[in-house]
């Protein structure tokens, strides 16, 4: 009793309501987006072998130097901190490939990233962050403005083809996993490629396969450049261009360092809207978008490759419905798994209301998808959630909620 | 009398939830596992009593007795002399020693008398006042309190009478975490709040009777339906959704009827009249017992006796926080729930006619706001559709700024400054805001000052 008198002491703290706070800070947002990011970082490393590690340290390193060095020098410090920093800094390591195919008329050879790629990448989107002004008063996306920069600076190393040839990227074979030399790697042409767990049966002294991506195959499909018999030409496509289901899924293809596998992404997608840091809205609407995209845009693959083939997602050959497989690689090739789950939800630079995520996700799916068609540009994903990032705030004004009280 | 067709659609919605919902708020953590059990206690505590002689600062009263005076449990210590004014009541017997200001956390210093028991708690004979007097003046004469809006119970009648309402909502959404007043009282007093409902309505000539509860407390709601059937009382068990509580939510979320900005539910021809008042009613018309306690939860992560009390009328918040022990020492005292009460910054508060909570809490470490970082979780749970992030944009230092824009919507709910991850205090600014801009200075007590 003496000492609850002693405790009432004259320090009682006045404030205004509310006293309680729901103790959900900024803080604990970009922890568990960093957790997510890590989860594909990990996956990726374990794919691309030790030269993706190094490319996510080079750039988480370079964004915090950025980060202390813009700290340092702005008369203002930027809002949202070092950890947003290296947070953008993961995000821009995942969505660059782990290493460089220089194609010779002979033998191809794989060389690691340089590392001024993810360096130079990674300072430019801390920067491009602090002169929005930190955390949440960016328009675009910091990480995909230092994407799209370097891909512009360095297209040499990080273009998918050069002049009419297309470059094949390297994926680790199994029980090389995390540890593998990717420069010890054997190219495989794709209509000889049997699968991941099969190719490594056949030839095991091989490090790493050296195969063509998902995504450029499906563009030169879509362009009709793809040989195939009269009425087979889904069925060619899958059977011989594509890698199998297994591995899209699994990731065990090549890509950027964190956007191919797949499982990992859907599990850090998951954690995040437990975590209500992503509401699942987002990425429903860009994967539903994208899907009814890809099963509705025409392709030239007639077989003669001059007329355009609507609705290629209701296809079917020989009684399949290869349609259907199509659209599911279409949504599994690429960035669009990242961009849904970790760099279209990011909270800071997408709509504040469910209704305004939906708009903005499945402008997302759509562009993505039609840019990758018939788009100009590599990276359809992050050109399309740059361009929505530009529409955020038209979208907020438009889908403000009716206020209480002053409907008439 | 359950027919098949009915026993189904109350088997489907008694696993699909409640029908009627708002859009916007938020599910809090209820706190309430211990409180919630525990049956309600009477709180005697040791030392004289500060009774306020008013309910609110404007509702002029007289004390009707002098210094020395000895008084007994349920004697008149003070008269209205204004009409929607009602008198106070000793809580107990003893000897009057002192004139002095009470500090109310409504109100601040209102009249007060000193009040030494004299531990015999003797009661003035009951009054037998159901023979002799109308409903309303027996509200009057018990002093009969509505907490909210505050004033008298009779005066709020009245006024709704006047203005023509006919629905009559009985509100027992207890949403904010912490409090358990209404529920215990729903536990142990169902049938006397049906019966002190019906004669409400009858007073007031109410055409339709709405009884809302929180539909998560299912045996609750089935006792108070038992209590209700052949009564012109219809039970609306809700979704617990914070600010579910709130007026004009409440008004939405049942009637489908919008209250206009800065207006009240009598505007929309409805009267929604709080538990701790039908609770008043029963005990002065069933009982003719004037309003000398008040049935509050004190609780808090610090306290170790939390629980449900029915406390006397002027105890002194420090007296309570010795009686029930705390476990180390205390920072903030609130009184009302956690997320719309009003912090005591003062040793001589003490408990009113309409406390509804005191809550004791421990030293927490409130992180320091950044820039809003737009996440929207205050958009999306803002119970009247509102910006919150807009609003809090606001200077609150400087002078020449323009009023923004639907301001007076905002219900005070407090979840903007509640979910902001950028610890932003939105409802703080939004208040103060509105304080300059809508109230005129001086009719509400300060609650905001600097830490």
């Amino acid at each position: 009793m003496s000492a609850a008198r002693d405790a009432i002491s004259e320090t009682w703290q006045t404030r205004s309501a509310p006293h309680l706070t729901g103790g959900n800070t900024h803080r604990h947002i970009a922890r568990s987006w960093i957790s997510a990011a890590a989860l594909a970082g990990v996956c990726g490393v374990a794919v691309y072998g030790p030269g993706a590690l190094g490319v996510l340290v080079v750039a988480i390193f370079s964004a915090a130097a950025t980060d202390v060095a813009v700290g340092l020098t702005a008369r203002r410090p930027a809002a949202g901190g070092f950890t947003h920093s290296i947070l953008t800094g993961l995000i821009l390591g995942l969505t660059l490939p782990a290493s460089v195919s220089v194609v010779d008329v002979s033998t191809p050879t794989v060389a690691s990233l340089p590392w001024y790629v993810p360096a130079v990448g990674a300072a430019v989107a801390v920067c491009v962050k602090a002169l929005f002004g930190g955390m949440g008063h960016c328009l675009w996306h910091p990480a995909l403005v230092g994407r799209v920069v370097v891909q512009f600076l360095f297209w040499q190393h990080l273009s998918f083809s050069a002049g009419s040839q297309t470059i094949p990227a390297p994926v680790l074979s199994p029980g090389h996993l995390f540890v593998g030399n990717v420069s010890d790697a054997r190219r495989i042409a794709p209509q000889e490629y049997q699968g991941w767990r099969v190719e490594h049966e056949r030839t095991p002294s091989y490090d790493a396969f050296l195969i063509e991506r998902t995504v450029v195959q499906l563009r030169a499909f879509t362009d009709g450049l793809v040989e195939a018999e009269r009425e087979q030409q889904f069925t060619t496509l899958i059977r011989d261009n594509l890698p199998p289901w297994r591995d899209q899924a699994l990731g065990t293809v090549p890509g950027g360092i964190g956007e191919t596998c797949h499982a990992a992404l859907i599990i850090a997608g998951f954690f995040l809207i437990y975590r209500s840091h992503l509401r699942w809205q987002l990425p429903a609407a860009i994967l539903i978008s994208a899907g009814l995209a890809a099963a509705i845009l025409p392709v030239l693959a007639d077989g003669t490759g001059e007329s355009y083939r609507w609705l290629p997602g209701i296809a079917v050959e020989n009684g399949r419905a290869v349609g259907v497989s199509y659209v599911v690689f279409q949504l599994t090739s690429g960035p669009l798994l990242l961009g849904a789950f970790i760099l279209a939800g990011d909270m800071m630079l997408s709509p504040m209301r469910a209704k305004g995520q939906i708009v903005y996700g499945a402008g997302i799916g759509v562009l993505t998808i039609f840019l990758r068609l018939y788009g100009p540009v590599e990276g359809a994903c992050y050109w399309s959630i740059l361009v929505m990032n530009t529409l955020v705030p038209t979208i907020d004004r438009a889908l403000k909620r009716p206020v209480l009280g002053l409907a008439s | 009398p359950l027919s098949g067709e009915c026993a189904l659609v109350s088997f489907w919605s008694s696993i699909l939830g409640p029908r009627k919902s708002f859009e916007g708020g938020l599910f809090l953590p209820e706190q309430k596992s211990v409180t919630a059990r525990l049956p309600i206690e009477t709180l005697r505590v040791d030392g004289p009593l500060h009774v306020p002689l008013r309910v609110t600062r404007d509702l002029g009263t007289e004390a009707v007795v002098a210094m020395g005076d000895r008084v007994l449990r349920g004697q008149r210590l003070s008269r209205p002399t204004e009409w929607g004014s009602v008198g106070v009541h000793a809580p107990t017997s003893g000897e009057i020693v002192g004139f002095e200001p009470a500090w109310t956390a409504e109100d601040g210093f209102v009249p007060g008398v000193r009040l030494e028991p004299d531990g015999a708690d003797s009661s003035v004979p009951t009054t037998r006042g159901w023979e002799e007097e109308s409903f309303m003046v027996q509200l009057a004469e018990k002093g009969v309190v509505c907490p909210r809006p505050r004033g008298s119970a009779h005066a709020r009648i009245q006024s709704a009478i006047a203005a023509g309402a006919t629905d009559l909502i009985v509100n027992a959404m207890e949403t904010e975490p912490f409090l358990t007043a209404d529920l215990r009282t729903l536990v142990e007093e169902s049938g006397r709040l049906i019966d002190a409902t019906c004669e409400i309505a009858d007073a007031m000539g109410a055409r339709r009777v709405l009884f809302v509860l929180p539909f998560r407390h299912r045996r609750v709601v089935r006792r108070i339906e038992n209590e209700a059937i052949g009564r012109h009382v219809e039970v609306v068990p809700l979704a617990n959704k914070y600010p579910q509580c709130n007026d004009v939510v409440l008004i939405k979320t049942l009637l489908d009827l919008e209250v206009p900005p800065g207006g009240c539910d009598i505007d929309v021809g409805a009267a929604i009249l709080p538990l701790a008042m039908v609770r008043a009613v029963a005990d002065a018309t069933l009982d003719d017992r004037p309003l000398t306690h008040t049935v509050i939860t004190i609780a808090g992560d610090i306290v170790e006796q939390a629980g449900t009390y029915r406390v006397a009328v002027g105890t002194p918040v420090r007296r309570l926080a010795e009686r029930v022990g705390t476990f180390g020492p205390i920072d903030t005292v609130v009184s009302g729930g956690p997320l719309t009460g009003t912090a005591i910054d003062r040793d001589d508060a003490v408990i009113t006619a309409v406390t509804r909570a005191i809550l004791f809490f421990g030293a927490r470490t409130r992180p320091d706001p950044v820039p809003c970082i737009h996440c929207g979780w205050c958009v999306e749970d803002c119970p009247v559709g509102l910006d919150p992030s807009i609003l809090s944009q606001l200077d609150a230092t400087s002078d020449e700024i323009e009023k923004p824009e639907h301001l007076e919507v905002c219900v005070d709910c407090g979840l903007c400054s509640h979910v902001c991850p950028a610890s932003l205090p939105i409802a703080e600014t939004i208040k103060i805001a509105r304080r300059r801009f809508l109230d005129p200075p001086n009719t509400l007590p300060i609650e905001t000052k600097a830490k």
